[in-house]
């Protein structure tokens, strides 16, 4: 396995605040990669800086050798690595299905002009869009809420739909945002076979940020943590469970359960 | 050159109390307040009343806008955007129901007051005459010098009073502050009335200078816009500068681009439009107010 | 298009093209040419205005493009001495050209801000047709010739204005054509991914950007389309008045765009064309109220928001194809 996404000495500064300091770790193509740390650790910024969401202060992130820090979200999708977000962050006067559809945007191949008129190549697309739509809502066990507004979904399944509609996209790298936060014990259970299966299946890459231990522990092949910015622990989940500097840091914060 | 800063001064001062009722009603409510400029004229025409056409000193007629026009705002905020608030979907409604009640104002002030342009008589005359350098009408003075007396006396306010307070949390938190305890329909009405007070204000006293029309409305409310826009939104500090920097421009542009024909605004705009490119959120606002 | 959508759009045709001359030459009312044609151009100008809504931008700066493409026509008609046909498109491409120029820094303003700014820049551009020598400034530009013949390969379409006997039933039918070709690009536009594109830029401009839509230059097509139907809009009315003056499209004309897309409801494509119906004829209507006209205009606009804060089309009846909530 070669590295698909490098991470080089990011560091990120609001005014005098150090929000992320010289972090550096890089994920493996097909594996499944988890940041964790207390909150307030700098994962949150963590994820923006490789999304190009906000710029980096010092440092750069590679993309298949290629650096894609400091430019434009979209471009970067464009480029093949896909955030979701957490929460509410889904185009909520649109069904489900149209959230998907939608977001098939960076495959198609009729331009914008040739999707106004009507063309061949644009109706081609469209139909392609909504078989590739069916095939991910069937894949996530959407069927039942298919054409319910968004805005009426339940959390859960908003979850769900913010990764159907970052996997439209047809991502190298999906980056996803506390897939777990708020969820009981089985719903994490079931969003952990997912996951699982969005990379054994759809070969998708998968970096994650997460707060709940016992799933980042079952899903992850390897975790990197950090605390106040800095990365204090990289390995396998067996390794990071005994290592000291993990345990102190979390111990240290009051408002998180380690659950180990 | 001393003279343009004068100019700038006086008319910055001015400036910046328009501005600052504008902002006070947009932090509090995210409403921006299309008939901010109507309210300025209603506030000139009722001291001309109160001045001309009752004879009464020129004070009374600035406290009797100020009233009028605080009731006003309290008014509309209670039954017309406290309603339409609450029920809409979207929060643009406010802005077609500020443009309705602009229109509206434009009516009455129409139909109470006519069409004619009104003025009050020089308050005070004379003229300093500083060496030539700067030139500038006894009365003027007076005015720019009330109006500046206005903003310490809002900051103040805002600053120390309970009300100032309360209102100053609505704007920075609207849900944390109504934990806190803050009555937030009380303060938006009150905070309304402030603002449509100091629009009324504005109108009293440049009355006496300018003179008044029901065609000043629009254009005045513009002018308020692009002080905001170049302080920031919804930020006393803000809208003073915003005032103070437009006054002060409007000042050097009159005087500089005269020979190039009426092209003042022209260049303000662009140059604004240059700024906000840089700077979309104004020079103190927070990004995305 | 299926088979109903087809049967509507011609009874529409009907309606506008026959029904309503007809009803006109029996009633003798000539005079609501003059408001229907007024009515049709306005609607242009909102359906643009509707298009930066469906963005998510609080557009007030119609104005300013309606009358920037007024004096494109002006000028190119009464100065040069092109067809006036041709200038119809010439004013919308220059309208379309400025509003890139101008909503690449500010359409990276959201809410109230791009509200602001695009209301200054109706003010600004009236200054500018004050200022500028080729304007005339005051003065404005008057008798510009009525349109002449339009011929495609020696086949006339359009006849020389100045040889018919009707001009405002000649005006009255270009103007609707004109509109019905604007309201059928808007429908295929929103309908179309463009459409889709537009729908999530509204809805969540951050979302949007992470699924590989480039948000900024969407905005500014967006934008120049909306002003390219503002420049068609103005460049037809000076057809109309033959004449041009810096007040032709004020602040209040802004205002009126966004409210006939408001008061149509936001969420239908056809909402603007309503909305400008109903305010237009509700204005011209209140004529004989006098004095009285503004206040009771006003009067029952703010009752109508009171009432139905989210447009006349989301009443109930109008609610069996709801495209968004």
């Amino acid at each position: 396995m070669s590295p698909i996404l490098v991470v080089e000495n990011v560091t990120k500064k609001y005014g005098g605040l150090v929000a992320v300091n010289d972090v550096s770790f890089s994920v493996m193509s097909g594996e499944i990669l988890s940041v964790i740390g207390p909150n307030g650790a700098g994962k949150s910024t963590m994820f923006k800086l490789i999304s190009s969401f906000v710029r980096t202060t010092s440092g750069q992130v590679l993309f298949k050798g290629k650096r894609i820090s400091n430019l434009t979200p979209h471009v970067v999708a464009r480029l093949g690595v896909v955030r979701t977000f957490q929460e509410t962050t889904i185009f909520r006067s649109m069904t489900v299905r149209e959230n998907i559809v939608v977001s098939h945007h960076l495959r198609s191949k009729a331009s914008l002009f040739g999707f106004f008129i009507g063309s061949a190549v644009a109706k081609a697309d469209e139909r392609a869009f909504g078989e590739s739509a069916d095939d991910i809502i069937e894949f996530l066990g959407l069927q039942s809420i298919r054409d319910e507004l968004a805005s009426n979904l339940p959390q859960g399944h908003l979850r769900a739909l913010g990764m159907a509609i970052g996997l439209a996209t047809n991502p190298s790298v999906l980056l996803l945002d506390e897939p777990f936060a708020g969820m009981n014990h089985d719903e994490t259970m079931h969003m952990v076979t997912l996951v699982k299966r969005l990379r054994d299946e759809r070969g998708v890459t998968v970096l994650l940020v997460e707060h709940d231990m016992p799933a980042v522990m079952k899903i992850s092949d390897r975790i990197v943590v950090i605390n106040f910015g800095e990365k204090i622990a990289e390995g396998i989940p067996s390794e990071i469970q005994s290592n000291e500097k993990v345990i102190e840091a979390y111990l240290g914060s009051e408002d998180d359960a380690i659950g180990l | 050159m001393e003279q343009i800063l004068a100019n700038g001064l006086y008319l910055g001062a001015q400036y910046a109390l328009i501005a600052l009722g504008l902002t006070l009603i947009f932090s509090l409510m995210n409403v921006l307040n299309f008939a901010h400029g109507q309210m300025y004229v209603f506030g000139g025409f009722v001291t001309y009343t109160v001045v001309v056409q009752w004879g009464l000193p020129f004070i009374a007629g600035l406290f009797v806008s100020a009233f009028i026009l605080a009731v006003i705002g309290a008014l509309i905020e209670r039954f017309l955007f406290r309603p339409v608030i609450r029920k809409s979907h979207r929060e643009e409604s406010t802005m077609l129901l500020a443009a309705g009640i602009a229109f509206f104002l434009d009516a009455v002030i129409l139909l109470i007051f006519g069409e004619k342009q009104r003025g009050v008589p020089k308050i005070m005359d004379g003229v300093l005459n500083w060496d030539f350098r700067i030139i500038m009408p006894y009365d003027r003075i007076l005015i720019g010098v009330l109006a500046i007396g206005m903003i310490v006396a809002f900051i103040l306010f805002m600053q120390y009073s309970k009300a100032g307070r309360a209102m100053r949390a609505l704007a920075q938190d609207r849900v944390a502050a109504q934990l806190m305890g803050v009555e937030v329909d009380r303060y938006s009405m009150i905070g309304f009335a402030l603002g449509a007070m100091l629009a009324g204000l504005v109108g009293g006293l440049l009355v006496t200078i300018t003179g008044i029309n029901l065609g000043m409305g629009g254009p005045t409310s513009i002018k308020a816009f692009m002080m905001i826009m170049i302080g920031g939104a919804g930020v006393i500090s803000g809208a003073i500068a915003g005032g103070f920097i437009l006054g002060m421009m409007e000042s050097i542009g009159l005087t500089v681009l005269a020979i190039y024909g009426d092209i003042t605004y022209l260049v303000i705009f662009a140059s604004l439009m240059i700024f906000l490119a840089i700077r979309p959120q104004g020079l103190m606002g927070k990004p995305w107010g | 298009m299926n088979i109903k959508k087809l049967f509507g759009v011609i009874l529409f045709l009907l309606l506008v093209l026959v029904v309503v001359p007809w009803l006109i030459a029996k009633s003798g009312r000539w005079d609501f040419y003059y408001t229907l044609t007024s009515v049709s151009l306005l609607s242009i100008a909102s359906a643009g205005v509707w298009l930066t809504f469906y963005i998510g931008r609080i557009n007030i700066g119609q104005g300013a493009y309606a009358l920037a493409g007024g004096y494109v026509a002006a000028v190119l008609v009464s100065k040069y001495g092109i067809n006036f046909w041709l200038t119809i498109p010439l004013a919308g491409l220059f309208c379309a050209a400025l509003s890139v120029l101008i909503g690449l820094p500010i359409l990276r303003l959201r809410g109230v801000y791009f509200a602001m700014v695009t209301l200054v820049l109706t003010e600004v551009m009236r200054l500018a047709a004050l200022a500028l020598p080729v304007t005339n400034g005051a003065k404005g530009i008057t008798s510009i010739p009525l349109p002449q013949e339009l011929s495609v390969f020696g086949f006339t379409v359009i006849p020389d204005f100045s040889t018919l006997a009707n001009t405002k039933l000649a005006f009255y039918l270009t103007s609707v054509v004109l509109m019905v070709i604007c309201y059928f690009v808007l429908w295929r536009i929103v309908n179309s991914r463009l459409g889709h594109l537009c729908r999530s830029l509204q809805q969540n401009e951050e979302l949007s950007a992470s699924i590989g839509v480039n948000t900024a230059y969407l905005r500014v097509i967006a934008y120049s389309i909306s002003s390219f139907f503002g420049g068609v809009a103005g460049s037809m009315f000076v057809a109309i008045s033959q004449s041009i003056y810096p007040s032709s499209f004020q602040v209040t004309d802004s205002v009126n765009f966004m409210l006939n897309c408001f008061l149509g409801g936001l969420g239908y494509v056809f909402g603007p064309m309503l909305g400008t119906l109903v305010l237009y004829f509700g204005w011209d209507l209140l004529f004989t109220a006098g004095r009285y006209q503004l206040l009771i205009y006003s009067t029952l606009l703010i009752a109508l928001i009171l009432l139905l804060p989210n447009g006349i089309l989301s009443m109930g009846i109008f609610n069996r194809k709801k495209t968004r909530s």
